[in-house]
């Protein structure tokens, strides 16, 4: 294993260590995004384009974007349900 | 249960499993190392008989063609299902006109955010594009390029506000866009079944090496599923962020 593999390895798991010790709902939904984009690189460096080209969008741009817009929408409808 | 409890419960059940864990790394191949022959079958046999430069694609649209109709129809049954369960929440009255926000405020654009996304969408849409029809040659597909297209997507709405994005990117094109993506490659497989051929033959010609028109049947179902892909991903959008808005008065049933 060369150390780009190894420090990419490491990379990986502190984004995900992130993602766990993150408490606040949105922050942890941007620690996300980062282990995603650190698995995007982590599979380029592993020869795996196309694996890393769906990382890259599912994991950085539509499923953050769906958490975000499912915490919008939780925040929006909560005053109605209080009532 | 305390967290003190937790702790040793969890330390208990690392030090039960410790031996497992163990013996299953102990037997694991070296990094990298590759036993199999699949791997190396499909490489000697694509780029002769199939004219492909790229085996993921060989191996989705080809060897395993079928399985991929039937994930085709996963993500086809997975975007209606939220289509149905968020739609039908809102109502059927509110139809494919934009929710509102309320008495929210909306906080503006930067302009650099507006030129920049503007720069960008283009360059994502037709990259995104460029990567499904360069499906055969080289790395990507039908799947990665409508995902790519999916998050051009997002950008136009980044870039131009809620509105505009849904005059830009109307929901019944979308649909058109699943539908029909998912339709072509069930109907190029279930088609290449009337010649008396089995499912999903090779029936076009193959074409020559490096040609963006190489692979006979290959570039059509990939093409078939990069259109629903990116009809599936902005779909998704677009009733998830609905969701964030409220509908106008009197538009709810």
């Amino acid at each position: 294993m060369t150390p780009l593999l190894a420090g990419l390895l490491l990379l990986v798991a502190a984004t995900g260590a992130g993602v766990v010790l993150t408490r606040q709902p949105r922050r942890q939904v941007m620690a996300m995004a980062a282990n995603g984009l650190a698995l995007t690189v982590l599979f380029t460096a592993l020869q795996a384009p196309d694996v890393a080209f769906s990382q890259l969008v599912v994991g950085t741009a539509a499923v953050p974007l769906l958490f975000l817009a499912v915490l919008a929408s939780i925040r929006l409808h909560r005053p109605e349900e209080k009532e | 249960m305390s967290p003190r409890a937790r702790g040793i419960l969890a330390t208990l059940a690392a030090l039960a499993l410790a031996p497992g864990a163990l013996a299953v790394l102990r037997a694991m191949p070296a990094f990298g190392d590759h036993p199999l022959p699949y791997g190396d079958a499909v490489n000697r046999i694509a780029p002769a008989e199939r004219i492909v430069s790229n085996m993921v694609t060989a191996v989705n649209f080809d060897l395993r063609g079928f399985d991929t109709l039937g994930e085709e129809v996963m993500l086809l049954a997975a975007v209606v299902g939220t289509v149905v369960v968020l739609r039908g929440s809102r109502g059927e009255g509110v139809g494919d006109r934009p929710a509102t926000c309320g008495d929210r405020p909306i906080p503006p654009r930067s302009e650099a955010v507006v030129l920049l996304c503007r720069i960008i969408a283009p360059l994502t849409l037709l990259y995104g594009l460029y990567v499904v029809l360069h499906a055969q040659l080289t790395p990507g597909g039908g799947f990665q390029g409508g995902a790519i297209i999916g998050s051009g997507l997002l950008l136009v709405w980044v870039g131009e506000g809620y509105n505009a994005w849904r005059r830009l990117v109307p929901g019944v094109v979308l649909h058109a866009l699943e539908g029909g993506g998912a339709g072509l490659y069930a109907l190029m497989g279930f088609g290449a079944m009337l010649t008396g051929a089995a499912f999903l033959t090779n029936v076009l010609p193959l074409g020559e090496w490096g040609s963006i028109l190489s692979g006979g049947v290959i570039p059509v179902v990939n093409f078939g599923v990069g259109l629903a892909v990116s009809g599936a991903f902005g779909m998704l959008f677009l009733e998830f962020l609905e969701e964030t808005r409220e509908p106008k008065d009197g538009e709810e049933p």
